[in-house]
């Protein structure tokens, strides 16, 4: 469990704010930020979607393509593959060259594009583009070859451009053990089934679930539970309510770059956003 | 035709997986289910990109 603090605008309403990992894989991500409202969890849930430029193909020159797919299909399908994106080495706007040589009968794959730039390369090697065939009938097999340059975009221009897949969040909640339960309850009454993450604060009345005694100011993963507040705390009558302020996200990279790259220069576009309307404001 | 490279509703590369799928699905005959959790596609908006796949170049090919 990793412990970041990072420094919101250099304006005196904003301090700092705490985030917190839950999981932490190389391309799928959960954690904690506090102090933040949820005008901003929002706001920083559309910046990485579209807001954080990645480099994707946009234009083709098709040297020869006697497949049986369009030029423009192809185009599309080649536009879709998630290329990596180093850090600090584009701008907005600049381009690499990528090309792409596959003859039949074999099937060309994303990782069959070459760049010229070392850094750059598909971040999926095993995508299926085309299947090349060398029918029968034919005096010569069936061939792709092209050039195409990648551009800097951004998700709002276009999905391809999207380095945050399915990014999402919620409140982080915490549950407060209220009594004992009726004993003529017979389950049927109100449901205890919470999906997301809790902030133990009943530990006294929890039951672990193997990972350890529970403690108070613990994150839960609710799965670890089975989603089931009745597993975690059983027999006990139980309320559940929001942690102010504080949000639980789940972010997905789709392998254009890291998950703490993405998260950081969303952060960095909504800085220069509101550094932008500052500027615009005074006169 | 050929396999999506992304989910159309949320964007995850789903191409990627297509050939482990059909070889293990099709060939291996495991159950879909257990092979979509295996390969991490776990919203059902991915995983119906895989289960609804038919490849189609070798139906269409004899007709260039």
């Amino acid at each position: 469990m990793g412990r970041g603090h990072r420094k919101t605008a250099g304006s005196e309403m904003a301090g700092d704010f705490e985030v917190q990992f839950i999981d932490r894989g190389e391309r799928t991500a959960r954690f904690v930020v506090r102090g933040v409202t949820p005008a901003f969890a929002n706001g920083l849930r559309r910046a990485i979607v579209a807001d954080v430029p990645t480099l994707s193909i946009d234009s083709v020159r098709i040297i020869e393509n006697s497949s049986v797919m369009f030029d423009e299909q192809i185009a599309l399908r080649l536009g879709l593959v998630p290329l990596t994106t180093p850090p600090d080495e584009f701008e907005e706007g600049d381009s690499v060259t990528l090309a792409l040589d596959v003859e039949g009968p074999d099937t060309a794959y994303s990782g069959d594009l070459v760049s010229n730039h070392e850094l750059v390369e598909p971040a999926d090697k095993n995508i299926p583009i085309i299947e090349l065939k060398y029918p029968e009938t034919a005096d010569s097999p069936q061939r792709l070859e092209l050039e195409a340059d990648a551009v800097m975009g951004r998700g709002r221009e276009h999905a391809k451009n999207q380095g945050g897949i399915a990014v999402g969040y919620r409140h982080l909640q915490t549950v407060d053990v209220v009594g004992d339960q009726d004993a003529f309850n017979d389950g049927s009454e109100e449901s205890t089934v919470l999906r997301g993450v809790i902030e133990e604060s009943a530990a006294e009345h929890a039951v672990s679930a193997g990972n350890g005694t529970p403690e108070n100011g613990q994150l839960v993963p609710t799965e670890t539970f089975d989603n089931d507040l009745a597993q975690r705390y059983p027999d006990k009558e139980v309320d559940v309510r929001d942690v102010p302020e504080s949000f639980v996200f789940h972010v997905e990279s789709d392998g254009s770059m890291s998950i703490d790259e993405l998260v950081l220069t969303a952060t960095d576009t909504l800085l220069d956003r509101a550094d932008e309307l500052e500027q615009a404001v005074s006169l | 035709m050929m396999v999506p490279v992304r989910c159309f509703t949320c964007g995850k590369v789903v191409g990627e997986h297509w050939e482990e799928f059909k070889e293990r699905t099709k060939e291996n005959d495991e159950s879909a289910e257990i092979v979509l959790d295996d390969l991490g596609i776990e919203r059902p908006c991915c995983r119906r990109m895989l289960v609804s796949h038919k490849d189609l170049v070798d139906i269409v090919s004899p007709y260039q």
